[in-house]
């Protein structure tokens, strides 16, 4: 059963803020609300004021120039992304991604900026936009502040939004060249969330001989979206070979600390990271070498 | 607690009403103005027995606050049908036995309703994956992809 | 003329319009003038003593009319094994002591659901928990938790079946193979969750809507537990959303409204909650099941013992034919020369497992099935060929128990034989599993203890010509509302559009026992053709005059055409000879009885299905993921009545069985099921059904009307069982414990390996030494 709350429309980003600053104690913003109204049917989260920034159309755009690279504002609905001919020609990866991300219906009602701002760690968007390096900014009343995603993610449902902030843009800073990044989640019903899921971005050196830079980021298989630091740094300045890969992917299932549930066990999501680890940087390194 | 106006269209029929905020759009759209045809299956926003569109894109009514719907056009499965006309979807449905026991056959109508209206030349796997939310425990699906597919064939062109 | 005008050609069901076009009333959408909304509060403990409920705070909450509790109940145990007391073991509210996490407890009417639901919160219960048992196996041991007074040792139910000398055929076999297996849980999930309206007037009278697979049953049973008349109550279900077995036992959304209802004199919708749906409305039978099997070394089936130890959660509900049925079916579809089997169903504190699609089959079908692919592999048989040597066939009789007459079960190991062979060579870590099965077409046994006939039918035709047609069945989707149509049609010589049939009310539909165990076809059928034809013969004795045939059987009515059989061209118009005949009767509308209870047809049922399944799919070797690829069906359901029925129901049940066979699962902690909601409980999407076509194979079934049997249920039987051995041929690998998920094929893969890489180090080892 859903408490009874006030129900607040704000129509511009300002007036949004404002909301926010007085309601900041007990408040909650809906946007798509995809997760949000479960949470709340389920009597788990019971907000006394609900701010509704369904409408902000000044928060609904994406954006691309090649010296800053892509923005994406927050209530940007799944759809637009995954429908986007700007995305599928620059960003292959998150069309992939996204496609792949829940059911139509979720992907036409829900946001960007609302599925990072859950702070689920099995979401999809989470563990790409990391590997793309993207920067969220956010803004409270006072002020505007930009922090890299990866920072974003503090714990289980837990981001650095504070309670008076609202996540209003996304960032993917300029990709360097000779970089490819690929994404697989592992499920067994196509489309629901990743028992566990691997983002790899891979930069080739100019030869596109050797790895000039890796990034592995891992869903599902921690409280957040999370780094596989020590994996990357095998990778960094190497020559790409099967017996490295393996070590690679090895080390990345080291790093993950999955829990056990109802689908799969701590041993098998590892094995999974691993798994994947391989695949993806695979993917995407046979890309990014062949790239000019 | 305070009651917030709606005003919206359902079915090409101007409504205006005033609302608890909490209350969801299958909600209103059933208890409110009686179209008891869109169905709740789950709570948990999983089955899509609910779907309807909203400004033509699919959406789980259960998952949208009606007043997230101020302004908007819906549709749902009472709106397919022209009087005793049925539309070439509903007919299809007919003819490939695409239902059974009927629970989720608003839901499945209105997605790939959807569907055809973005694509209408989808192939298998984009029938597949364009009614992938819904669920239906008794067809096994594969009927309600040919009933589809014989719609973007062009099968059901016209005439009813 | 063609034999048959209506049936054998596909038609759309008959209430497919109002289905299509939204405009079908389910129980779900009623809402009636005055109506409260009701909520159930349920047991959080396994096992507990109840100390105390309080429900002052409750009915003090504004809008709360009313809340009750067993307090407020007869106290009598109700079940639907009417005939056997102790069997009747559970409380519709637990008054002293709950046995299951969901047992209902109280219940409360609002003026709406928000308010129900608040005061659910506010009703206090003190419990005392008691030591609880969650397994069988350990259930069944000597100072295990007693759940039950009555049963020592947790022992529900016991059933034995045996023919032939079993030690003898282990003596002569050349080959013996023992297998142990765990057969998981299943939800039926059905769309619509279990639901009432009730109803009570100051007269004394009751009305009940509700979804149900029989509204004869829950007619009975309400009246059983609430100490009314059985004519008192009017049940009404027009349309079901979904059953699969689950919808016609008594539900506490139906006694719950009613009890409330009764308090209040006003109407009350309880309307169950998902996870309520998950937790409390019953579920299919894990089972731990024994084989030892002996067989000559060619192949020929010569002895096998079976033993089952299934998990009965807190009540006994439908499992008693569970367990009896599993035990049947082990053995199905084949000769055995000797057959032992030992069932045991054992109480523990979990959710009550009973009657789901299939009904303990799918477990004996997917044991036996992958049991027999690993005795062809070990003696280098074709998994086809060894069907066949074992084969059922017409007239076959198994021992003190059933009487085979049609079966098609040789025609269909030869098309999908032919199929597989048209398949070629697979691609690597490809596999194609077969399984054979068959299954009932309807129950014989009467442990519900009714003197009605099993299935009664009423035809009325009025002087239009148009026909009325009353069955007591429900349809809940497998449409049967179209096949009797369709039959009642045939038989009287009419078009489909003149029937107008009229069910789902107890108060003006004849009594049928409700669509379960694949009874209505055949069942149900045979009423409506009995009727149809009394009614007939009376236009045929009025149309006699005009016709004068030698004897009124020479003649017959088809497509609106009275004539004399040998000469079709003679005869007359149905129009006229109806109104003749209404003139002929002092004015009074045609009116034809049928009825149907089997008898000298054995202990199981009147008439077999018969099947064989094959899968392909493809599993990924490192992680074990499965993928379906193709599932064939060759399926003797005797004359097809609807052929759209048909594939939907065979496609359907595939669906349902393969979830059965890799993704569904209800695991449980200290009895409390982990995934109760559509998101974490795995039903098959579109995007995992694999291609799928199904062979008809037609046979003709004395026993059924125009030769028809069963065709929906039996399809749940065999697809785990061929996925499963799918699965062996891809990989080698056989997995005994379902769902067969990702995981398990993938630890099973590796363990291969390790022991593999163990052996060879070994032995390169043990050559260093040398």
């Amino acid at each position: 059963m859903i408490r009874d709350f006030v129900y607040l429309r704000a129509d511009t980003l300002k007036e949004t803020l404002d909301i926010l600053e007085q309601c900041k104690d007990d408040s909650k913003i809906i946007c798509g609300g995809q997760s949000l109204l479960i949470l709340m049917r389920q009597g788990l989260v019971s907000p006394r004021y609900l701010i509704d920034i369904k409408h902000l159309e000044e928060l609904d755009y994406i954006k691309f120039s090649s010296q800053e690279g892509l923005k994406i504002g927050a209530i940007t609905t799944h759809r637009t992304l995954e429908k986007s001919a700007l995305i599928k020609k620059r960003y292959p990866v998150l069309v992939d991604m996204e496609k792949n991300l829940a059911s139509v219906q979720t992907r036409n009602w829900g946001t960007i900026g609302g599925n990072l701002a859950h702070g689920d760690p099995t979401g999809d968007p989470g563990p790409v936009f990391i590997a793309l390096n993207a920067i969220v900014k956010t803004a409270n009343k006072e002020r505007e502040r930009t922090l890299p995603l990866e920072e974003f993610f503090i714990d289980f449902f837990e981001t650095a939004l504070e309670e008076n902030e609202l996540l209003i843009e996304i960032q993917i800073p300029v990709v360097p060249p000779k970089t490819a990044v690929a994404y697989e989640k592992f499920n067994i019903i196509k489309n629901d969330q990743g028992i566990v899921s691997v983002a790899a971005s891979m930069t080739a050196d100019d030869s596109g001989i050797k790895c000039k830079d890796a990034r592995i980021v891992l869903g599902a298989a921690a409280p957040v979206p999370k780094r596989a630091k020590a994996a990357e740094q095998m990778l960094r300045g190497q020559k790409l070979n099967e017996r490295l890969l393996d070590q690679a992917a090895e080390k990345a299932s080291k790093e993950a600390e999955p829990v056990a549930d109802v689908h799969a066990s701590e041993d098998y999501r590892k094995f999974l990271v691993k798994a994947l680890t391989k695949k993806m940087v695979m993917r995407s390194w046979e890309q990014a070498k062949r790239l000019t | 607690m305070a009651k917030y106006l709606l005003c919206f269209t359902v079915n090409g029929e101007y409504h205006e009403l005033y609302i608890k905020p909490k209350r969801l759009l299958v909600e209103v759209l059933r208890d409110d103005l009686g179209l008891t045809g869109t169905k709740r299956a789950c709570n948990t926003g999983a089955c899509a027995a609910c779907t309807v569109l909203l400004n033509g894109a699919s959406v789980k009514s259960c998952s949208v606050l009606a007043l997230q719907a101020d302004g908007a056009e819906i549709l749902t499965v009472e709106g397919l049908a022209d009087g005793a006309r049925l539309s070439p979807l509903q007919r299809s449905f007919l003819d490939h036995g695409a239902y059974q026991c009927g629970f989720c056959t608003p839901g499945m109508l209105v997605s790939a309703q959807a569907l055809l209206d973005e694509n209408p030349k989808p192939t298998r796997e984009e029938i597949r994956e364009g009614i992938q939310g819904n669920i239906c425990r008794c067809t096994g699906y594969n009927s309600i992809i040919r009933a589809v597919e014989a719609v973007a064939k062009g099968k059901y062109k016209e005439k009813g | 003329m063609k034999k048959y005008t209506v049936i054998n050609t596909p038609v759309h069901n008959i209430d497919g319009i109002a289905k299509v076009t939204g405009q079908a009333g389910y129980t779900f959408d009623i809402k009636l003038p005055h109506m409260l909304y009701g909520k159930i509060l349920r047991s959080p403990y396994a096992h507990a003593k109840i100390l105390k409920i309080n429900t002052r705070k409750a009915k003090r909450l504004i809008g709360v009319k009313a809340v009750v509790t067993g307090k407020d109940t007869l106290g009598i145990k109700q079940g639907i094994w009417r005939r056997y007391k102790e069997l009747c073991d559970e409380e519709i509210l637990a008054r002293s002591k709950v046995r299951y996490i969901g047992e209902p407890v109280a219940a409360v009417a609002a003026v709406d659901e928000d308010t129900a639901e608040e005061a659910q919160d506010l009703i206090e219960v003190e419990y005392e928990s008691l030591p609880a048992v969650f397994d069988p196996l350990e259930a069944i041991k000597e100072g295990a938790p007693q759940i039950h007074e009555h049963a020592e040792q947790n022992i529900n139910v016991t059933r034995h079946i045996e023919w032939g000398d079993v030690e003898e055929g282990f003596k002569k076999a050349d080959y013996i193979r023992e297998d142990r297996f765990r057969v998981s849980s299943q939800a039926h999930v059905c769309m619509e969750t279990h639901n009432a309206v009730a109803s009570y007037t100051p007269e004394g009278k009751l009305t009940v809507w509700t979804s149900t697979q029989s509204h004869y049953y829950i007619k009975v049973l309400l009246a059983d537990i609430l100490g009314l008349k059985e004519n008192d109550i009017r049940v009404i279900s027009r349309y079901t959303g979904g059953g699969f077995g689950s919808k016609f036992e008594l539900d506490s959304a139906q006694f719950c409204s009613a009890l409330l209802s009764m308090k209040l004199c006003r109407p009350v919708k309880i309307v169950l909650m998902r996870d309520e749906e998950f937790m409390a409305t019953k579920r299919r039978t894990p089972m731990f099941y024994y084989l030892r099997t002996g067989v000559k070394k060619d192949g020929k089936f010569l002895a096998k013992e079976a033993r089952v130890y299934t998990e009965g959660g807190a009540y006994t509900a439908m499992g008693a034919t569970a367990l009896y049925l599993t035990g049947f079916f082990q053995a199905f579809p084949y000769v055995w020369q000797s057959y032992r089997y030992d069932g045991y169903r054992v109480y523990t504190n979990t959710e009550p497992s009973s009657a789901m699609r299939g009904f303990g089959a799918p477990q004996a079908t997917f044991t036996a099935e992958t049991q027999i692919d690993l005795i062809a592999s070990d003696l280098g048989i074709d998994p086809i060929e060894i069907r066949r040597k074992n084969a059922m066939y017409p007239g076959y009789e198994v021992p003190g128990q059933a009487r085979i007459q049609s079966c098609g079960l040789s025609q269909c190991l030869d098309k999908i034989e032919e199929w597989v062979k048209s398949r070629g060579k697979l691609p690597l870590h490809r596999g194609i599993g077969v399984a054979a099965y068959g299954f009932m077409s309807g129950g014989i046994f009467n442990w519900f203890d009714t003197p009605y006939a099993f299935s009664s039918a009423l035809v009325q035709v009025n002087i239009d010509g148009k026909v009325d047609l009353y069955v007591g069945s429900q349809d809940m989707g497998q449409g049967s509302n179209t096949t009797l149509s369709m039959i009642c049609a045939e038989e009287l010589g009419v078009r489909l559009e003149d029937i107008r049939l009229h069910m789902g009310d107890t108060d003006t539909c004849p009594v049928d026992l409700g669509a379960w165990g694949s009874r209505e076809t055949l069942m149900q059928g045979n009423a409506v053709k009995m009727a149809a034809a009394d009614a007939k013969r009376q236009i045929l004795e009025f149309s006699a005059a005009k016709l004068g045939p030698n004897i009124v059987y020479d003649l017959d009515i088809k497509d609106r055409w009275v004539h004399l059989m040998a000469r079709p061209e003679r005869g007359l118009s149905y129009y006229d000879a109806v109104k003749e005949t209404i003139r002929g009767k002092d004015g009074q509308p045609i009116v034809g009885r049928g009825h149907y209870t089997p008898h000298r047809k054995g202990m199981i049922s009147p008439a077999y299905s018969f099947g064989v399944q094959a899968v392909e799919a493809d599993v990924d070797p490192e992680t074990g993921k499965i993928t379906l690829k193709n599932c064939v069906t060759a399926h003797d359901c005797g004359q097809v009545i609807n052929p759209l029925g048909v594939e939907g129901q065979l496609e359907g049940a595939m669906a349902m069985a393969a979830g059965y066979g890799f993704t569904e699962d209800l695991p449980m902690d200290e009895g409390k099921i982990l995934n109760p909601n559509l998101v974490d409980y795995k039903v098959l999407r579109a995007t995992e059904m694999p291609e799928t076509k199904v062979v008809e194979v037609e046979t003709y079934e004395p026993e059924g009307p125009f030769g028809a049997k069963e065709a929906g249920e039996g399809l749940t039987n065999p697809t785990a069982g061929a996925l499963s051995n799918a699965i062996y041929h891809a990989t080698g690998i056989s997995i005994k414990n379902l769902p067969i998920t990702a995981e398990k094929v993938h630890d099973a893969i590796r363990d291969r390996e390790r022991k593999k890489k163990a052996k060879k180090t070994d032995r390169v080892q043990r050559t260093k030494q040398k």
